[in-house]
């Protein structure tokens, strides 16, 4: 997939950048409004991860340009501000989704693909991983065409895995991801491990491989190396 | 005491004091000048009788007119000093007596002396001086009650404005967003007062205002550099092989910055609060945001083999969906985290009150845990949990409370 990160702060620029880079995605970057309105103007992107405060103009500026060109990019906003005014003008505008600063790579790597798996919609909401298939409308896993069910929190772990397949995913996103920033995360870590082991424990007895690894004590990594 | 109590106190006490003085003198100079009067009356008569004896050698005819008498008396070879007295007078009509003026004196006819004694009864003096002496005490008494009544009515008419602005300074809030009114008036004083009163409560609204704008661009501030932290630390840990030691340390440096994003957050969504900047009020259903937190917390409650009783009703509010959720899972982690192994929770919900309660060990200050950064022995919270609880309770109105029964500790919400 094909992605521009629009993003003043260098540092933020950079991660994001080498996160995404590798596998099937291309990471294109514009620093500044300017910059970012001519990417847009003349190539297409599967996603556009856009912050909002931008030097030389206002991020919603080019969500407002995507439209009135007709283009339908898949637009994820990052903003320092969580403003409902901001989320809901983003959204309003068309943009697909909006997480606030700070993020983990993880979730916006999450949030992303979902972004462009959506756009992507060939007949079937359905993603493949191996033998692993999950119907993204039923929520419903299937490995080697056996239905294993799956808790929420179990069912929402799996995809953030396979969306970040191949890269250390921290506790501490995990943590951020299933129970959200509103409660304590060092409160939850030690069911991180019972959820991920009760993902293996199905997949495997449903005849399929072990994808998950421990890194190091610091998270997990979900690969098929 | 009041001011026009004490006012009055001071202004009646000299008044009277002048007043009586006044009337002292007022009452001795007219008995002075009425006495002076009768004097010159009985010198007349004095007069009139040496003037008979001088031309007749003879002592008059004693005749008595009204209020006059005249005696004479020998006096052998003895001489009377010729002097005036009080006396009494002898009223041979009413028969009774009454004070007079007396003048004695001396006269000699044909070798003989006598005694003459002349007197006039004052009872028209002393009625003049009484009924001058009740006009007084009249003035004066109408006077007081004029003065009592007029200082009251005008000094309360006058205190007015002060009033108005100290009732201004009472009800002033920094969290307010009510403004002290001008209190116009045409005195100098509280003219000043109002305006002085008017510029601090200006000032310090400012200066408030700035110190949670401080606050708030701070905290937003402090995003960005939290999260390149944030991102950088996500880059790492995809770079290499770690050691126990490294990855021990960079699951450290994870949490701390876990922990510094959320006091950030919670600081900020404060000061937003605070200040007023959330509205987006939308209907929420508090019973599905509960039951929600209840399945974000249903593996720490399952650890813990709390004992879960609920009986939610339906309850639809006007308000901010991330604040009740916020508000919630505050109350629910608290209750969870301080509770113990084996123990109780219960949530009650109906249209008027939010109750949870739990078991739990201690006792602690509910207005000291509502302050900033109060954190109780072990708590692993930044301390802003319940100060938020209470915060967003304030913002839509609603009564934030605790009750403890033995073990058993309440937090309550009535809407």
């Amino acid at each position: 997939m094909k992605i521009l990160i629009v993003e003043d702060e260098t540092g933020l620029r950079d991660s994001i950048e080498a996160y995404f880079t590798g596998g099937d995605s291309i990471c294109e970057t514009a620093s500044d409004f300017t910059s970012a309105l001519a990417k847009v103007s003349v190539y297409r992107y599967d996603c556009i991860i856009l912050d909002l405060t931008l030097p030389h103009g206002n991020g919603l500026n080019i969500v407002k340009h995507l439209k009135e060109n007709n283009h339908n990019d898949g637009v994820l906003i990052i903003s320092a501000k969580d403003s409902l005014d901001d989320r809901l003008m983003g959204l309003d505008l068309g943009a697909d989704d909006y997480l606030t600063k700070p993020f983990h790579l993880s979730e916006l790597k999450s949030r992303v693909t979902a972004i462009v798996r959506r756009r992507s919609f060939n007949g079937s909401n359905n993603l493949k991983f191996n033998e692993i298939e999950i119907d993204l409308d039923a929520k419903a896993v299937k490995v080697k065409d056996i239905i294993v069910k799956f808790t929420r929190k179990e069912y929402s772990l799996l995809l953030y895995f396979i969306a970040n397949k191949g890269k250390v995913v921290s506790k501490s996103a995990i943590a951020e991801h299933l129970w959200g920033d509103s409660i304590d995360i060092a409160d939850n870590f030690d069911f991180i491990y019972s959820h991920i082991k009760n993902i293996r424990k199905k997949l495997v007895e449903a005849g399929g491989n072990d994808y998950i690894q421990a890194a190091y004590g610091m998270g997990y990594k979900f690969t098929d190396a | 005491m009041k001011l026009f109590d004490k006012y009055n106190r001071v202004n009646i006490a000299v008044t009277v004091i002048i007043m009586l003085v006044t009337g002292i003198i007022y009452y001795y100079t007219i008995s002075h000048i009425l006495t002076s009067q009768i004097d010159k009356d009985l010198v007349l008569e004095e007069n009139e009788i040496f003037s008979y004896v001088n031309k007749n050698h003879r002592l008059p005819d004693v005749y008595e007119s009204n209020h006059q008498q005249i005696v004479f008396a020998p006096l052998g070879n003895k001489s009377a000093e010729r002097r005036f007295l009080d006396t009494t007078y002898h009223d041979s009509d009413e028969k009774d007596l009454e004070a007079g003026r007396a003048l004695i004196s001396s006269v000699k006819i044909s070798g003989h002396n006598y005694r003459i004694l002349v007197t006039q009864s004052k009872v028209e003096t002393e009625d003049l001086i009484q009924i001058i002496f009740l006009i007084t005490i009249g003035v004066i008494v109408s006077l007081l009650v004029i003065l009592i009544v007029l200082n009251r009515v005008i000094l309360k008419s006058i205190w007015k404005p002060f009033y108005k602005v100290l009732f201004q300074l009472k009800e002033f809030s920094l969290a307010s967003h009510a403004t002290i009114n001008s209190t116009p008036s045409n005195i100098d004083e509280f003219t000043e007062l109002d305006q002085a009163v008017i510029s601090m409560a200006y000032r310090v609204k400012s200066d408030y205002q700035n110190l949670k704008a401080f606050t708030e661009n701070a905290s937003h501030e402090l995003m960005t550099p939290i999260s390149v932290i944030n991102s950088k630390l996500d880059t790492l840990v995809q770079t290499d092989e770690f050691t126990d030691r490294q990855s021990k340390l960079l699951n450290d440096i994870y949490g701390t910055v876990t922990r510094l994003t959320r006091l950030n957050k919670s600081m900020l969504l404060l000061a937003k609060i605070e200040n007023g900047l959330i509205q987006d009020n939308q209907d929420v259903d508090i019973k599905d945001v509960l039951e929600e937190c209840l399945y974000q917390h249903e593996e720490m409650i399952y650890q813990l083999n709390i004992k879960l009783v609920t009986d939610l009703r339906d309850k639809h509010l006007q308000a901010n969906k991330s604040l009740v959720e916020i508000l919630l899972n505050n109350l629910l982690s608290n209750a969870i985290r301080h509770n113990h192994q084996d123990g109780k929770l219960s949530i009650y919900l109906d249209s008027e009150k939010l109750t949870i309660s739990n078991t739990g060990e201690g006792n602690f200050n509910f207005q000291q845990v509502l302050k900033r950064f109060h954190k109780s022995d072990g708590s692993e919270g930044i301390g802003l949990g319940l100060t938020l609880c209470k915060q967003i309770c304030d913002n839509y109105g609603f009564k934030f409370g605790y009750v403890q029964h033995g073990k058993m500790h309440a937090f309550n919400v009535t809407f």
